[in-house]
């Protein structure tokens, strides 16, 4: 236990979770009308251990699909307080809690700091759940990741059948479970089957290398390679929606008359509403620019500003475009252009 | 590769190599099991990529209107009832399109697949003889195909395209099975307004106005939807559930009259969300008002373009 | 978001009525000149025709603040564009049985044809929709 590592029993997760909601709001997956998704639960028992991934990314648990910013009515502004309760998601997959590193680049920047963010960031703890079964559409280890990484975490958990093995990450992750009484030491064995389930879960990933793919891009602003790509896409937002690092949004007021509301909402670069000017100009004005832009910013710019790409393999937008437009074939495709 | 896709790679062949069309719409094999993706062929030498079957379950009639010049599509049953409709709202010409039409035993609904599997995960799935067999890490197993069809393709009656310019294979014949196509909408409206309120509440509240159900609609084609305009602004943009409501309902009002139940929309929601409940609904009393299907003919004017002097009106005071 | 509020004990419905000028709106004027007493619940808003109004209207007056609205035009075959009410008939049957299908209690959106002579029924439809909405209490969906 002194080294940041744990064992607790399958069978005492619910109750750890039940003491960590006596003083913090509790995310962790559950099912709901079918589909899996991170909610506040109320009782330790709702989390749904056996998940291959929620459907909807916990981006959303720091950046909201719509929040308001502040409210008015003639004239008196009414500013909506930052987030002061501490939360806890537990049950984070690594792709997931990796995309929040990336997101930090953009929200919590040396030169910005969105504070609607921020404060959401610091006030919550994350622990992750290692994958012990990738599923076939992952691709974490190709973009940095893997299933047993541990950028963003807190803590790692790591099924072991009937009990988890825990690891600290980070100070905050190890203050949550020091004194509580549900974890006893951990045993050689438990860190030798996590070894074990790790490399059989690394190896079980497989997708495009990225490697180059930048440097290529550099070079293809211009090419043909665009002209056909796009077609078939329908131009929805399901892959920015649902992808755990795009984070673009639109700000609007929703007022009538003197009253009313700014609104962050979510937006995506794939609607043509998205880069059109009041002129009625549009810089990307057909599909094609903005299949374009979106790989462009993901393996491109992201890279340029931030040093990193910006997609974590998790394949949702993979398993959930209406055409099957796979990413990881177009990746591919522009490493071999 | 069955017989129906050689005919069917071989008249796209021919029509390319004749020059009488510059580009075939069709699908052709996906990157994941269960799944086909639309392919775009211009070259003649390409269109072995072509395929047809149980997962071709896109709408591609949904492309035409980015079209131009003269193209050819593969189209099932409701696919063709969609170019009717465009035919009819001059969103094409009919002599731009040509229609390779397709027998359908109706497409996939990889929601119901999902549920069999519940997390499994599924590596190969293949069809045949009207069983489809999944087949992933330590399970196999075989289901009716007739079990995972989407519900919209149970009880089609147009299974083969109304209208086609070349017509591959046999006809498919009625529907798949013998059965009120309008029951959940009737298991509906016997609810109280409380209940109904209540189930289309919950379903709404998981959109995440990715406006998929509207690029997947061969309907939705107008420039600026209602929903994209700022003067006047009809709705809010986030997720306040009257908001998301008004959408969905404003939509699915939009293609009263249009819609034919392709299932486009609800296969391309990525949360499962019963969108076929409000556009079955406007089906079923567009049929009982009016006595119209959308789709079967060319010379046919929609419904809610015309008007009859003896229209029912007892709900009018 | 449909939050079941008490209504307070002098609540009065709002009904957005959605006029047409030539028959409805003349009714309802020559029901104020006859001194016709009916409930001051409504705020009408004059329209050049019943085919005028946009569904969408009608939606967007129940978000914002319209406990019932009532769209009235001139009789089938009277209509001063000679067809405008006609195509107004088909477009409303489907909207209201769409919107009572997504659970907008029945008696909320209303429709009526009302001639220019007919004052007395004009008073006689807003008595009708302002009873049958007081009933049902304060608009609580697709309230915003």
């Amino acid at each position: 236990m002194a080294n940041g590592k744990w064992q607790i029993a399958s069978l005492k997760i619910a109750a750890f979770l039940d003491d960590l909601l006596k003083a913090h709001r509790v995310f962790a997956p559950v099912k709901r009308d079918g589909l899996v998704s991170f909610e506040p639960i109320g009782r330790g028992d709702e989390a749904l251990l056996g998940f291959r991934n929620s459907k909807r990314s916990p981006k959303e648990i720091f950046f909201p699909c719509s929040e308001t910013l502040f409210a008015y009515q003639e004239g008196e502004i009414t500013v909506v307080p930052l987030l002061e309760e501490r939360r806890v998601i537990f049950g984070m997959r690594p792709c997931d809690a990796r995309s929040l590193i990336l997101l930090d680049k953009v929200f919590d920047a040396p030169d910005y700091q969105d504070p609607y963010y921020v404060a959401r960031r610091e006030n919550t703890v994350i622990i992750g759940l290692g994958c012990n079964r990738p599923l076939s559409t992952c691709f974490c280890t190709t973009v940095g990741g893997g299933p047993f990484a541990v950028d963003g975490l807190d803590l790692l958990f790591t099924d072991l059948g009937d009990r988890y093995l825990v690891e600290a990450i980070t100070e905050r992750g190890e203050a949550l479970v020091a004194d509580s009484p549900h974890f006893r030491e951990e045993t050689t064995a438990d860190v030798n089957l996590k070894a074990e389930i790790a490399a059989r879960a690394e190896q079980a990933v497989s997708g495009p290398s990225v490697e180059g793919v930048k440097e290529q891009l550099d070079g293809m602003y211009d090419d043909p390679f665009w002209d056909e790509l796009h077609e078939k896409c329908l131009g929805c937002a399901v892959c920015t929606y649902l992808c755990p690092t795009c984070h673009c949004f639109d700000i609007v007021d929703e007022a009538v008359n003197a009253q009313g509301r700014r609104v962050r909402n979510w937006d995506s670069c794939q609607f043509p509403l998205f880069t059109l000017h009041a002129s009625g100009h549009n810089p990307r004005p057909s599909g094609k620019e903005r299949m374009r832009q979106r790989m462009m910013h993901k393996f491109r710019y992201f890279v340029e500003n931030f040093g990193e790409v910006a997609c974590v393999g998790c394949g949702r937008c993979v398993r959930e475009c209406p055409v099957n437009l796979d990413i990881r074939a177009v990746i591919e495709a522009i490493r071999t252009s | 590769m069955s017989e129906l896709e050689e005919l069917l790679r071989e008249t796209a062949r021919q029509l390319l190599a004749e020059g009488s069309i510059e580009l075939v719409i069709g699908y052709e094999r996906g990157t994941l099991p269960l799944r086909t993706t639309p392919c775009f062929i211009r070259d003649p030498d390409q269109v072995e990529r072509l395929v047809w079957n149980a997962s071709c379950e896109n709408n591609l009639a949904t492309y035409l209107h980015r079209a131009t010049g003269k193209v050819g599509i593969v189209a099932k049953g409701c696919d063709a009832r969609s170019i009717v409709g465009e035919i009819v709202e001059r969103q094409i010409a009919r002599e731009d399109v040509v229609i390779i039409g397709v027998p359908c035993q109706g497409v996939i609904d990889r929601t119901k697949i999902e549920a069999r599997l519940d997390g499994r995960d599924v590596l190969e799935a293949d069809v045949s003889e009207g069983l489809i067999t999944l087949r992933g890490e330590g399970f196999e197993e075989t289901l009716n195909l007739g079990e995972v069809l989407s519900e919209g393709c149970v009880t089609c009656h147009h299974r083969d395209p109304t209208l086609y310019d070349v017509f591959i294979g046999e006809p498919s014949g009625g529907a798949v099975e013998d059965r009120d196509e309008y029951a959940a909408v009737q298991a509906l409206e016997a609810q109280t307004a409380d209940e109904r309120w209540a189930y289309f509440a919950n379903e709404f509240s998981r959109c995440i106005r990715c406006y998929a159900c509207r690029e997947a609609c061969p309907c939705c084609y107008c420039a600026e939807c209602f929903v994209d305009q700022t003067q006047p602004c009809w709705f809010g943009k986030g997720d306040d559930l009257s908001d998301v409501m008004a959408f969905h309902i404003v939509r699915a009002y939009h293609v009263a009259g249009r819609c034919l139940d392709c299932g486009a929309c609800v296969r391309a929601c990525p949360m499962h969300i019963d969108l076929r409940a409000l556009v079955k609904k406007l089906e079923k009393d567009v049929r009982e008002l009016y006595s119209y299907e959308a789709g079967l003919h060319l010379e046919t004017v929609p419904p809610l373009a015309t008007f009859q002097p003896d229209d029912p009106q007892e709900f009018i005071k | 978001m449909s939050a079941e509020v008490e209504p307070q004990a002098d609540w009065e419905p709002k009904i957005i009525a959605f006029l047409c000028n030539w028959c409805s709106y003349a009714g309802a004027d020559l029901a104020g000149i006859s001194r016709i007493q009916y409930p001051p619940n409504v705020r009408i808003v004059r329209v050049p025709c019943s085919g005028r109004v946009n569904p969408l209207y009608i939606i967007k007056s129940l978000q914002h603040g319209a406990d019932g609205v009532l769209v009235s035009g001139c009789h089938p075959g009277d209509c001063h564009y000679i067809s405008g009410n006609y195509y107004a008939r088909r477009r409303f049957a489907l909207l209201k049985s769409l919107l009572e299908f997504v659970g907008v209690e029945p008696g909320r959106v209303n429709f009526s044809w009302v001639s220019a002579a007919e004052g007395e029924k004009f008073s006689q439809v807003v008595k009708d929709v302002v009873e049958t909405v007081k009933a049902l209490g304060p608009a609580k969906r697709l309230v915003k």
